[in-house]
């Protein structure tokens, strides 16, 4: 006879976490469909609300946080994380590759596929990522993170995003001048168009094949977890989670545009500050790009605000059936490290055209160059903002 | 002999008139007419959208995509597509000299009608817009796909530019000191005719003064479409106009902001109602900047600030 514990069906989360997350879930539900009855755009806002749910869920149960996954690997070479990372752009890069094919068969033609997040690269886009970097490293992790932080109830994540906000009206005070001096005559680059589809595929999988060889060999085993835990308690390994938002990020390439977190608080940015007397009345060029295109707002609902409502309650959702919404006050020094770095990711990425998600993932996936050099230039922001975090003890 | 060359004349005259008073058959295609001759291969489907993407998210199966503001202007100049260009680019859509071509795009034909002005200067026959646009076929729930392909390479024969279906400057200053003739059509909002507004919410402002051209009577584009997307009945767009004086009795120039709306009203009037229409594609852009010439400002705007 079979021991008793082996025949048992998997246990179920109990009624008190599964209720409330059922009902963040109805909720997410429930604004889709009030969205789709919106005339004209309802569809993809509904559509944009559900991606957002799908993406909040698989950040907040893989720990898709680009600060946690590097300062895991810097302060105990734990590459786990980086490599989920690397997953998502792998997975992202075949698909968009894909799409390509069919939604511009000739990529030679100096067209860029539409709406694809392929920015202007120059030092305004390094600065922008490091000062990026920087601000992640300081406020405890990027915006989409700090998204989903607030799906588990964190408290310093809305001072953290209230910073960004700033610093967006910071980025567009400082925009007419980066555009005329640099960025009108930046280089756009798309690997495509010179390597065509198959080469920059390779080209793409060939980088991220080596990258993933290094911190593979540079990966230190962490010690085993405490104790078993129950299935929906327990994290999702990371490249299970990369692969998920690799997935999604193409899913919304095909439908709607590329994923991205920050349009919609640059928007909010922009429309509360346009009008003051301060305020430049004209950003030159910058509806052009496409990327973290922050229009002033004149409807209540864009498909960004409907994807980071979604993202948010998908995080909670996620949240409350795991065990991990734990509503906690930042303590003083926590609360002004959130604004500062706030306040750098803001400026960065509204220079960047985007963030970690918009410029990165977005971008590396569509074969932009100025996604790898955000990269690189991200990773060098992070790396300085942890070095000073250890130094003075923050 | 003398009586079959009669019957002949009378023959082309007939025919004449039926073209002047095109049946809307003749210039415009329902959705389920080109659902059922999707496949014929002289049938060429071209998608004029304002947005980027939407054809490549989904357009109708076998239809290429014209970027307007690529393909159907000059690089260089202000001006519509070049002979040699246009011709290239109807080529590589697969278009020959038998096809037949229906073009469609988002925003209720806005820029589809916009092709087919660009199509008629240039002499292409059988050039027809589909009635409704992307709104009528998606709100039907007809396919779309999502994988454009290149089709063969047609043989088309692109001819000299008709200078006869375009109002230059000059022209629309005579309309409006009264030297000629002509009947005006703004087709802008009422407040950007009346010159309270100098562009649309969210457009930038590209005109140093608001208003509109003396003698330019106000209708709408949007009155010439049905709440479903397609054109008016023929004999409901005539009151429109009719109600606004404009019946055909005397050349008519319809004008917009940047020349590219008021292709649709130039298709109603032209093609669906058979009068004598120029588009004005300089229009309010070029007008509402233009040096010594006369501007009707009903808001009392003169410039910008106050």
């Amino acid at each position: 006879m079979m021991a008793v514990s082996a025949d048992r069906p998997p246990a179920v989360p109990p009624l008190r976490t599964l209720a409330p997350a059922a009902a963040a879930l109805v909720a997410g539900l429930a604004l889709a469909r009030n969205l789709a009855g919106i005339e004209g755009t309802g569809k993809e806002l509904a559509l944009s609300a559900l991606l957002g749910i799908a993406f909040g869920a698989v950040l907040q149960r893989s720990r898709f946080c680009f600060y946690c996954v590097t300062r895991d690997f810097l302060d105990r070479r734990d590459a786990r994380g980086l490599l989920g990372i690397l997953a998502a752009l792998a997975t992202g890069t075949l698909g968009y590759h894909l799409l390509f094919g069919a939604f511009l068969p000739d990529p030679s033609g100096g067209r860029l596929p539409p709406g694809a997040h392929i920015g202007p690269v120059s030092w305004v886009l390094a600065a922008g990522a490091t000062s990026f970097g920087l601000g992640m490293a300081l406020s405890g992790s990027c915006i989409s993170a700090h998204l989903y932080r607030i799906g588990e109830g964190s408290l310093a994540s809305p001072l953290a995003l209230l910073g960004a906000a700033g610093g967006f009206v910071l980025g567009f005070l400082s925009w007419n001048g980066l555009y005329l001096g640099t960025l009108q005559a930046a280089p756009v680059v798309w690997l495509p168009a010179s390597l065509g589809y198959a080469g920059s595929a390779a080209a793409q999988i060939g980088l991220i094949a080596i990258a993933t060889v290094l911190l593979a060999r540079a990966h230190r085993a962490p010690p085993a977890a405490a104790g078993p835990q129950a299935w929906w308690a327990r994290r999702w390994p990371a490249h299970v989670g990369g692969i998920l938002v690799g997935f999604i990020g193409v899913l919304s390439y095909l439908r709607l545009g590329p994923l991205g977190v920050t349009a919609e608080l640059g928007s909010l940015a922009r429309t509360a500050a346009s009008g003051a007397a301060w305020f430049p009345l004209r950003l030159e060029g910058l509806d052009g790009f496409a990327g973290c295109a922050t229009a002033v707002k004149e409807t209540l609902w864009s498909q960004n605000g409907a994807f980071v409502a979604g993202l948010v309650l998908g995080a909670f959702g996620a949240a409350l059936s795991g065990g991990d919404f734990r509503p906690r006050l930042p303590g003083a020094a926590e609360a002004l490290r959130a604004l500062l770095g706030g306040l750098l990711m803001g400026w960065g990425a509204m220079v960047a055209l985007g963030c970690t998600v918009g410029t990165l993932l977005s971008g590396i996936m569509a074969a932009a160059l100025s996604g790898w050099v955000f990269a690189v230039f991200l990773a060098l922001g992070t790396f300085l903002g942890w070095l000073l975090r250890k130094r003075r003890g923050w | 002999m003398k009586r079959i060359r009669t019957l002949l004349a009378s023959a082309t005259l007939l025919l004449a008139a039926h073209g002047a008073f095109a049946a809307a058959s003749d210039v415009l295609v329902t959705t389920e007419w080109l659902e059922k001759n999707l496949n014929d291969p002289k049938v060429r489907v071209i998608e004029v959208s304002v947005n980027p993407g939407q054809f490549e998210r989904g357009h109708i199966p076998g239809a290429v995509n014209f970027a307007w503001h690529t393909d159907l202007v000059d690089p260089v100049r202000r001006d519509i597509v070049g002979r040699e260009n246009f011709e290239k680019l109807l080529r590589s859509a697969g278009v020959s000299q038998d096809s037949t071509v229906v073009l469609y795009g988002d925003t209720n034909n806005w820029f589809a009608a916009w092709g087919a002005w660009v199509f008629d200067i240039y002499g292409i026959k059988n050039v027809k817009l589909l009635d409704g646009g992307r709104k009528k076929w998606e709100a039907e729930s007809r396919p779309l796909a999502a994988v454009s392909k290149q089709p063969p390479a047609g043989n088309v024969r692109v001819a000299g530019a008709d200078a006869r279906l375009r109002a230059r400057l000059p022209d629309v200053i005579a309309a409006a000191e009264k030297k000629g003739d002509v009947a005006l059509v703004d087709i802008r909002s009422a407040d950007e005719y009346q010159g309270k507004v100098f562009a649309p919410a969210g457009i930038q402002e590209l005109s140093i003064r608001a208003g509109h051209i003396p003698g330019a009577v106000n209708v709408p584009w949007g009155e010439a479409v049905a709440a479903d997307g397609t054109f008016k009945p023929v004999e409901e767009l005539r009151k429109v106009y009719a109600a606004k004086s404009i019946d055909g009795s005397k050349p008519i120039i319809t004008y917009c902001r940047i020349g590219e709306r008021s292709s649709h009203t130039w298709f109603a009037l032209s093609k669906l109602l058979g009068y004598e229409v120029r588009n004005y594609d300089g229009s309010w852009t070029e007008y509402g900047n233009a040096v010594g010439v006369p501007i009707t400002n009903l808001a009392g705007t003169v410039w910008g600030g106050k």
